[in-house]
């Protein structure tokens, strides 16, 4: 087990991880977008791209606009899930004491490790609870569930046993890990070195969790998961700069047309139309 | 009956008809397979179509930002739903997720059956784009039912309307019939028509060598909403225009873009080019139409084969830029009635219209009021992409596809004295309109906006 999971199973998940992804990007990138569908009213230069892109990517523009219940639960899933990712790599990178490597603040190491455990556990838990909301609302909303495939609720359940296994390790420290023992880990096995004597592999929360993880990174490719990048593609093609071409009727002079009165009627043609 | 298994549908072109506009029909039992190998080919083509395959996380948003499901609360006519009956069928045989993991992810083996729900399901989306502008990532379920009209098409599904349509167009230039001597006809008709109404002589040329412009008015224009054409002729009288209307292309509409996005768009947009050769025009100026503005302004780049000497622009664009540069005299009075504007969808989320629409509305009418939501958000009338079908399961389908816009105008309060005005600035949308806003009792009277600028110009 440990010799599967901790040692020969990474190499695999890093390389088919990486395939995948690169093989469906490729798959977009095969065809072309052929007529222009930019949606309008449309961005005039690139920086009003970006920012339609961007608020959108990053703000959920049209889910606040449109649906602010869905709003809610979708950005606190996200910006809670990009907290954990980013509090994984520096969290192991600098053992909990990032915060102190911020010059000018004054936090000590101590209270950098302090702020690390706080937010990891914050943000863990909001990332749990906004996950079982996003459940919650495909299970009850009619539109939602009709739109809902098996797997929709799959994914939602799998990030929720997932998120809940590293709650508990975040949560009761008998079952965590330490920092050090992971970074350590990482390290070995970037270097490739044998690991399978290391301590936190003896640990079944973290065998659970770091199995998910990489089960779920293989799927990635193959799955709705691919919407993070499939959200760009998206944009990329409907989100384009658009020029009018110059309104302007060759050859008018609507002052001089008045002047001369045309389609004003001579008096007798007037009184021959009538 | 336009029925099967329970789905309504509209009806559907002959064989002969079909081949009429160089379509052969696939037989029943070969039309599963046919369908697959035309899908493999497409989705290599066409990139929009692949990522709305491949992104959509189904979150639901466009559910309830669609009139069709608005009004039929049919689940396949959800957005998501109505792509999944493609999407399931990509997934089944292009995926490595569907052929492995099969009904977990919703994928599923071609059959008629499924091929029959597209015929119904994709000829009640509007392509209004309206999912496609609420959808957090931007995807386009308009480039899906595309591409599933596209398929049936080859396969030699097509509704009557759209394939009479076709033929039309193939043989005289316009979607109604109307050969050149009829449009002569129907123009001095329309002189005369403006010299009694309005007092003023407007002549339209037709087929004037070296016109400056050439005005590309909607065909329905010549018999269902003269004062549309009207209007235009004297717009373009007003300001002094060297312009013409060309007897060969008569129709801005182009239902290549709702059927046939290969030979049939493609040959309307090269007869356009030809005719605008052929006069040795500078410029073309586009009528009333919503999709027909769509498929020149955004899709004549990218089918005339050849490169476009012709700048195009709406006549709305020409109209609102003199009103801007205040060169035109308008009185408001004209237009006297309580006014609301429905934007159609193909000028406010594919054409950028929206402000222009405005400038024009706002100085031609004394009491204008927006309905909700408007511009870019605004909902389809409920016709869009030519789904007109007259048929009676079909027609009940149309009011019930128009019943947002209905609630929409309602709420402005325009029609409480009975004598409001839309104005609907498409061809198809006064097509849906005309007998929706009296299904709907709304109390009011449907017009194009060139109408109400032609009323409101002033002469002397």
């Amino acid at each position: 087990m440990k010799l599967l999971i901790g040692q020969i199973l990474p190499y695999i998940t890093v390389t088919l991880f990486t395939l995948g992804v690169l093989y469906r990007l490729g798959r977009w990138v095969g065809p072309r977008i052929v007529h222009n569908i930019t949606l309008s009213p449309w961005p005039k230069t690139n920086t009003e791209v970006a920012i339609r892109v961007g608020s959108e990517a990053f703000l959920f523009r049209n889910l606040f606009r449109f649906d602010k219940a869905l709003w809610v639960g979708a950005i606190m899933m996200h910006l809670a899930l990009l907290n954990i990712i980013g509090g994984h790599v520096v969290g192991f990178g600098f053992l909990g004491e990032q915060f102190a490597l911020i010059p000018g603040l004054g936090i000590t190491p101590e209270l950098s490790t302090e702020m690390s455990d706080m937010l990891g556990t914050v943000f863990g838990i909001l990332l749990f609870v906004t996950l079982l909301y996003l459940l919650f609302r495909r299970l009850t909303i009619p539109h939602v569930k009709l739109v809902s495939k098996p797997s929709d609720n799959m994914w939602l359940i799998y990030l929720i046993v997932l998120v809940g296994v590293g709650n508990i390790m975040r949560l009761f420290h008998d079952f965590g890990v330490g920092y050090e023992q992971v970074r350590d880990y990482i390290v070995a096995l970037a270097l490739f070195q044998p690991v399978t004597h290391m301590e936190l592999l003896s640990n079944g929360f973290f065998l659970t969790h770091y199995l998910l993880v990489q089960i779920l990174l293989i799927v990635f490719p193959y799955s709705k998961l691919m919407h993070l990048f499939g959200m760009f593609a998206e944009r990329w093609i409907v989100n384009r700069v658009y020029k009018d071409p110059a309104p302007g009727i060759p050859n008018i002079d609507v002052a001089a047309a008045r002047k001369a009165g045309i389609g004003i009627p001579s008096d007798d043609a007037a009184e021959e139309g009538v | 009956m336009p029925e099967y298994k329970g789905m309504v549908q509209p009806l559907r072109a002959t064989p002969d008809e079909m081949r009429k506009i160089f379509a052969e029909p696939v037989p029943d039992e070969q039309k599963p397979e046919k369908a697959l190998e035309y899908l493999d080919e497409i989705r290599k083509k066409f990139r929009s179509f692949v990522v709305a395959m491949e992104s959509c996380v189904k979150c639901g948003q466009c559910a309830e930002n669609c009139h069709t499901y608005l009004g039929t609360r049919d689940p396949n006519n959800i957005p998501a739903n109505r792509a999944e009956l493609i999407r399931k069928i990509y997934r089944r045989y292009f995926t490595l997720e569907g052929r492995w993991f099969g009904k977990l992810v919703g994928a599923e083996d071609i059959s008629l059956d499924v091929i029959e729900s597209w015929y119904s399901y994709f000829y009640q989306c509007s392509q209004c784009r309206r999912c496609a502008h609420v959808c957090p990532f931007g995807i386009d379920t308009c480039e899906v039912t595309f591409i599933g009209r596209q398929l049936l098409h080859w396969l030699g599904i097509t509704p009557k309307l759209h394939a009479a349509v076709g033929g039309a167009m193939e043989k005289v230039g316009n979607h109604t019939g109307l050969p050149k001597p009829g449009i002569i006809d129907t123009l001095e008709f329309m002189s005369e028509e403006i010299m009694d109404e309005f007092g003023v002589e407007v002549e339209f040329p037709v087929d004037k060598p070296d016109s400056d412009i050439i005005y590309i008015p909607s065909s329905a224009d010549f018999l269902l909403n003269p004062y549309t054409l009207m209007g235009a002729g004297m717009f373009f009288t007003y300001i002094g225009a060297n312009w013409c209307i060309p007897s060969t292309v008569t129709e801005a509409g182009n239902f290549g873009l709702l059927f046939d996005q290969y030979y049939t768009q493609r040959g309307n947009v090269n007869r356009l080019l030809n005719a605008a050769h052929e006069l040795n025009a500078k410029k073309i100026v586009w009528g009333e139409c919503g999709h027909g503005w769509r498929a020149a302004k955004m899709y004549v780049p990218s089918m005339a084969d050849r490169p476009v000497r012709w700048p195009l622009t709406h006549v709305h664009d020409e109209a609102a830029e003199l009103i801007r540069k205040g060169e035109l005299k308008l009185n408001p009075e004209n237009n006297p009635y309580p006014t609301t504007l429905h934007d159609p969808c193909n000028y406010v989320r594919a054409c950028g219209l929206n402000d222009n629409m405005r400038t024009i509305i706002k100085a031609v009418t004394v009491d204008f009021r927006e309905m909700t939501p408007k511009g870019e958000d605004n909902f389809c009338c409920g016709g869009g992409s030519g789904i007109l079908f007259d048929d009676p399961e079909m027609y009940q389908r149309r009011i019930q596809l128009s019943q947002k816009k209905a609630d929409q105008v309602r709420a402005t309060g325009i029609g409480k004295d009975g004598h409001g005005i839309l104005c609907a600035p498409c061809s198809i949308c006064k097509a849906q309109l005309y007998p929706m806003v009296e299904e709907h009792d709304l109390g009011v009277e449907v017009k194009g906006l060139v109408d109400l600028l032609g009323k409101a110009l002033v002469w002397k």
